[in-house]
């Protein structure tokens, strides 16, 4: 009786779980039956500090914002990557069975993060101001 | 054994054809027609030295050893008569599409694969590989219609490929069952005709492929494809048709289906409407079609649907003769297989070469006036010995066949054998119309001028029509020389079990 | 057997890899100016030294590496075999298409040879998370090579449909794996089938089952998560969809080949039934969409649809056999499908120009080898005898019907006669209808390595449908691994090594 066992893990989690949505629901229903409700022209208007809204709000942006974002993230949680790596190095030799595994891994895995890092910079992506033309 | 190079030749003849320089129309011809009396010569040789009785193993090879598939060709007397059936129409088709000028190489090319393919499925004694032959028959078919055909080909070609499909899924279904339930590894006609299966598994295994092969062999309900596709297609390729395709699904009827489930054929043990096994209710489909088909060719007007519809009809005798279970009415079966087939060659060839060719309409109505036996005698004197011969008159094959598939019908089912008569009288009634009105209309009809007179009958069709009225003279008269074959052939091992099943 | 490096189980990816990276490096140092015609031979050689490498494992003794999540035997070894033959051939096939026309040229060999990496990796993985990240790395390139006609709106389309509903179709495999964990406490392949077999949380593993086989029923594109393909493949361009409509198709069903049989081979009653299903639907709404398609690719959109199903009729019949006939098949399709895309890519060009039934009215007296080759291919994919299709197509119902599934098999072939119209009537517009020389269009061309690429599709096609013997053992030396004891099979695991000579 084992997977039983295991699947009681998760109680905490279904605890959890029941503990926010019963809140949330809990508050929505009772604002719903303490508050009053009085509809009115004045309540459906923009808010009394906010701006009367104007124009489109999809303004146009250049792609270059995009592709630098997006480069952004990629490296950024690539980086992310090497903390939980850095964490339990120590401790990789002896669950991988090898001394150096580990070490190995983590260059091959720089290189790959370099060779993209070298690829954008000969593509000339971070050079905002240089017309690469086709995008 | 020479028997396998039926096939070889053919198929080399047609990778020849398409290498062939362009533009020489009479090489290709002749070099289509040198493959075809080739391939002839090696059926009636091997037709000639047959040592009645023996199975005739042409070559036996492992081809997919992991399933148990062989390269197995063989043959027995049923085959052979079918396979000197096929060479003399192809021989006959080629002299019938000299005219022929739109791609003559493609034409010829997929016409002798066809015939390859045809040969193929006569020649098999694997299952697998007759099934192989029995699909590449249907593309060919498809291109000659669709491509050199007239009226609705696209239409009439497609039919006629999407029926044949459906037929050979539901002969796969059925062939790929009887394998697994054997359970043996071996696709082997004689090993699984051999192995006693199960009733219950015999009783719907037969019919589905016994439905299969019909539906090629033209049988009532399932017949629509051919009168569509018989008018659609170019002459050779109704000859071919109606002369050796159709005869394909009868031989897979006899050779597949009943000789591996002849359980299928035995009684259900309850009657529906008084029909009690698939034999009579397939009988009954048989008498239908042969009443039906007859009916309905006396009342078209156009002429090439006249022969398209008799074709159903005498097909019907072919299914009738299988359902008769005795020895009269399968040996008559096998040899309105092979008369059947002479003679719609024949016919087809007059209306589709000799009239349509030159006159270029097919309407009985237009054709009359045109007062066609003064203009071609030769065509109407063919169409008339060819019609007279396929009524049934003493002399011809088809009395023969006929007469044994009656008497054969009339031991196993005399109320049928009585309704065959009404099909038999409707066939003298609408070849004798279809004579009528389009060669000899009654006299008070201006005859039209004709402007310019039509050609007169070429040598390559006169050699064409001889070849062939000769070989239904000579079956006609000697009939012995094809029973001589068959007989042995009922009585080999491969027949046991229909003979202990159901045999009378 | 410890003996065996890990590195040498993944060598095919790690050459790939590294081919990948390289190509990606040079081109940016080159010049725009310059052909990138020697990066895509520089791909070639890869694919060929990737290829070789897949056929030496096949000397290993099969075992597993990398802490259990790949695993190399005769199945993977197959696939692996497949994969890299559909890059050969696709990029054989596309060497000159893009030349000129696009200014990421070396890029499509890139991501086209990491794309094969992650679906190589998908055929080798018995880890549930290695076949996720084989998964999306072989997805995500194909997302972009779906969308290289950049200046096309039909091929951007086809990119952002295939990339949305890819990505959920990935996140549903991705929860199923994570309730299987749920439910087994491991996503090791082996580990969940003693987890199945215990009995435990049967629902759970149900959704599980189900969740995965909605992503990789997405991926094969069988009904009813087919409705991305016939938009996908009508905007991709032309080599790309040989390639996406074979190579992934091949590798999910490598996966769910390892999922269903291994990994809940014991709760058969539920996915056989699903599978059932999938398969019939899958045959009939392939067939009967593309009756009316007048779009050739689209077509044969709904054709690989089609044949999907006829996939999955194999797969349903749970059975050694039934596992080389899928295996089989995979190839026999991938040989067909890839020269009908790569026809349609040289006779269309870049800009797509005949997309259309009529536009190939009588293209056989203008093109009559390209034109006899697609004969081939189409006449392959009715299946008629003397091709792969027809062998695949018999061999698969044939293990099904061993199985006892007769309405299956016979919903199939009355399928597979239908099917036979609407390539019937492909073939006749090549055929049969008269060439139009107004709408002449010059081509370029046919370049030896793409004439060298069909010449090895036809010859496949042709090798699978008259002596199909070798690649059958090979497949059912792939099957022997699943199992071990069935009959004739454990024989032919003996002759493994000398399967290739």
């Amino acid at each position: 009786m084992n997977k039983p066992a295991y699947m009681w893990n998760y109680i905490p989690l279904l605890m959890q779980i029941l503990a926010a949505v019963g809140l949330a629901g809990f508050i929505i229903a009772a604002s719903w039956f303490i508050g009053r409700h009085r509809n009115s022209k004045v309540k459906l208007a923009a808010y009394e500090c906010g701006m009367v809204a104007q124009g489109d709000a999809r303004g146009r942006f250049s792609v270059r914002f995009y592709m630098v974002a997006m480069l952004f993230i990629l490296f950024d949680v690539e980086a992310v990557f090497m903390l939980p790596w850095a964490v339990i190095y120590r401790k990789l030799p002896a669950t991988t069975g090898s001394r150096f595994f580990g070490f190995w891994e983590m260059l091959v895995y720089v290189g790959f993060v370099l060779v993209g890092f070298f690829y954008i910079w000969k593509k000339g992506i971070l050079e905002w101001s240089k017309d690469k033309a086709d995008l | 054994m020479m028997l396998a190079w039926t096939i070889y030749i053919s198929f080399l003849g047609a990778l020849a054809l398409l290498l062939l320089p362009k533009g020489s129309a009479t090489l290709a011809r002749s070099l289509a027609l040198l493959t075809t009396i080739v391939t002839f010569a090696i059926t009636l040789t091997a037709f000639v030295q047959h040592r009645t009785g023996a199975l005739l193993t042409v070559t036996q090879k492992s081809w997919i050893p992991s399933l148990g598939i062989e390269y197995h060709l063989a043959a027995d007397g049923i085959s052979l008569i079918l396979l000197l059936l096929t060479g003399i129409i192809a021989i006959a088709g080629i002299l019938f599409s000299w005219n022929i000028e739109r791609r003559v190489q493609e034409f010829f090319a997929f016409y002798l694969l066809l015939i390859g393919a045809v040969y193929g499925v006569f020649l098999s004694y694997d299952l697998f590989l007759l099934f192989v032959f029995y699909e590449i028959v249907i593309i060919p078919k498809y291109f000659l219609i669709a491509i050199w055909g007239s009226t609705r080909r696209e239409y009439g070609a497609m039919k006629l490929a999407l029926y044949s499909f459906i037929g050979s899924a539901m002969v796969l279904v059925g062939l790929l069952a009887a394998y697994i339930v054997a359970g043996a590894k071996s696709m082997a006609l004689e090993d699984l005709a051999r192995f006693p299966f199960p009733l219950h598994f015999q009783m719907w295994a037969f019919p589905l492929v016994f439905v299969g092969f019909a539906i090629l062999a033209g049988m009532w309900p399932f017949h629509t494809w051919a009168p569509t596709g018989h008018v659609a297609a170019p002459t050779a390729a109704s000859m071919l048709l109606a002369g050796v395709v159709m005869k394909l699904g009868a031989y897979g009827c006899l050779r597949v289906a009943m000789t591996l489930f002849p359980l299928g054929l035995g009684p259900w043990g309850f009657h529906v409407l008084g029909l009690g096994s698939w034999r009579d209710v397939f009988a009954l489909l048989a008498v239908i079609g042969i009443v039906y088909g007859a009916l309905v060719a006396l009342v078209q007007k156009d002429f090439k649907f006249v022969i398209g519809y008799s074709s159903i009809s005498h097909m019907g005798f072919i299914l009738l003769g299988l359902m008769t279970l005795n020895q009269l009415g399968l040996a008559g079966a096998v040899v309105q297989m092979f008369s059947h087939g002479v003679l719609a060659g024949l016919l087809f060839a007059v209306v589709g070469r000799m009239v349509y060719d030159r006159a270029h309409t097919r309407d009985l109505a237009t054709l009359g006036p045109m007062n066609l036996n003064k203009a071609i005698p030769f065509a109407a004197v063919t169409f008339v010995v060819a019609g007279m011969a396929s009524m049934g008159l003493p002399g011809f094959s088809g009395f023969v066949a006929e007469l044994m598939i009656l008497i054969g019908a009339w031991r196993a089912f005399p109320l049928f054998a009585v309704c065959v008569g009404i099909g038999i009288v409707a066939g003298v009634a609408y070849i004798w119309r279809a004579m009528q009105q389009a060669f000899f209309a009654e006299a008070g009809v201006e005859p039209t001028s004709m402007q310019p007179p039509l050609p007169p009958i070429s040598i390559p069709e006169r050699l064409g029509a001889i070849l062939l009225i000769g070989a239904s003279v000579a079956v006609g008269l000697y009939p012995q020389m094809l029973l001589n074959v068959i007989l042995p052939a009922l009585h080999s091992p491969l027949f046991d079990g229909l003979r202990k099943g159901s045999w009378q | 057997m410890t003996a065996v490096s890990p590195a040498l189980r993944i060598l095919p990816e790690i050459l790939l890899t590294l081919t990948g990276v390289l190509v990606m490096v040079t081109e940016p140092l080159l010049s725009a100016k310059t052909s990138r015609k020697p990066l895509g031979i520089f791909a070639l050689l890869g694919t060929l030294a990737a290829i070789a490498a897949s056929a030496w494992q096949l000397h290993l003794p099969a075992g597993t590496a990398f802490f259990n999540t790949i695993q190399t035997d005769a199945f993977s070894v197959f696939f692996h075999l497949l994969i890299g033959g559909i890059l050969l051939v696709t990029l054989l096939v596309s060497l000159n298409y893009f030349e000129g026309h696009s200014t990421y040229v070396g890029e499509f060999y890139a991501l086209l040879l990491f794309s094969a990496v992650g679906m190589m990796l998908m055929t080798s993985a018995i880890e549930l998370l290695m076949v996720f990240l084989g998964l999306e790395i072989s997805s995500i390139s194909t997302y972009i090579l779906a969308g290289y006609r950049k200046r096309s709106a039909v091929s951007a389309e086809a990119s952002i449909k295939y990339f949305l509903l890819g990505s959920f179709a990935t996140a549903f495999f991705l929860y199923g794996v994570a309730l299987c964990f749920g439910a087994t406490g491991s996503t090791n392949i082996h580990s969940i089938a003693t987890g199945v077999a215990s009995g435990s949380s049967p629902l759970l593993l149900a959704l599980a089952l189900g969740m995965m086989l909605i992503g990789l029923g997405f991926k094969v594109s069988a009904a009813p998560f087919h409705v991305w393909t016939p938009d996908v493949y009508e905007g991709a361009p032309a080599p790309v969809v040989g390639f996406m409509s074979t190579a992934p198709k091949a590798a999910a069903f490598a996966v769910l080949l390892r999922i269903t049989y291994t990994g809940f081979g014991t709760m058969s009653h539920i996915w056989i039934p699903l599978l059932w299903i999938m398969a019939v639907a899958s045959m009939t709404i392939g067939n009967l969409g593309a009756l009316t398609q007048r779009n050739v690719k689209r077509m044969l959109a709904y054709s690989s649809i089609a044949h999907a199903g006829y996939l999955l009729v194999a797969f349903t019949a749970f059975s050694a056999d039934g596992l080389a006939a899928a295996c089989f098949y995979t190839a026999a399709y991938a040989a067909m499908n890839v020269g009908a895309f790569a026809i349609i890519s040289y006779l269309s060009g870049y800009d797509e120009r005949r997309v259309h039934l009529q536009d190939y009215a009588g293209l056989a007296k203008r093109h009559p080898l390209a034109s006899a080759a697609m004969a081939i291919f189409l006449l392959s994919l009715i299946g008629i005898p003397f091709t792969a299709g027809f062998f695949g197509k018999f061999y698969v119902f044939t293990t099904a019907m061993h199985s006892g599934l007769w309405i299956l098999v016979t919903i199939g072939l009355l399928n597979s006669g239908l099917a036979a119209f609407y390539y019937l009537r492909f073939l006749s517009q090549l055929y049969m209808q008269p060439y139009d020389a107004a709408q002449d269009i010059s081509e370029a061309p046919a370049q030896p390595a793409f004439v060298l690429g069909i010449a090895i599709l036809v010859a496949a096609v042709l090798v699978l449908g008259i002596i199909p013997n070798r690649v059958l053992r090979l497949a059912q030396a792939g099957a022997a691994t699943y199992f071990p004891c069935s009959g004739t099979n454990a024989a032919e695991v003996h002759t493994q090594p000398n399967l290739l000579r």
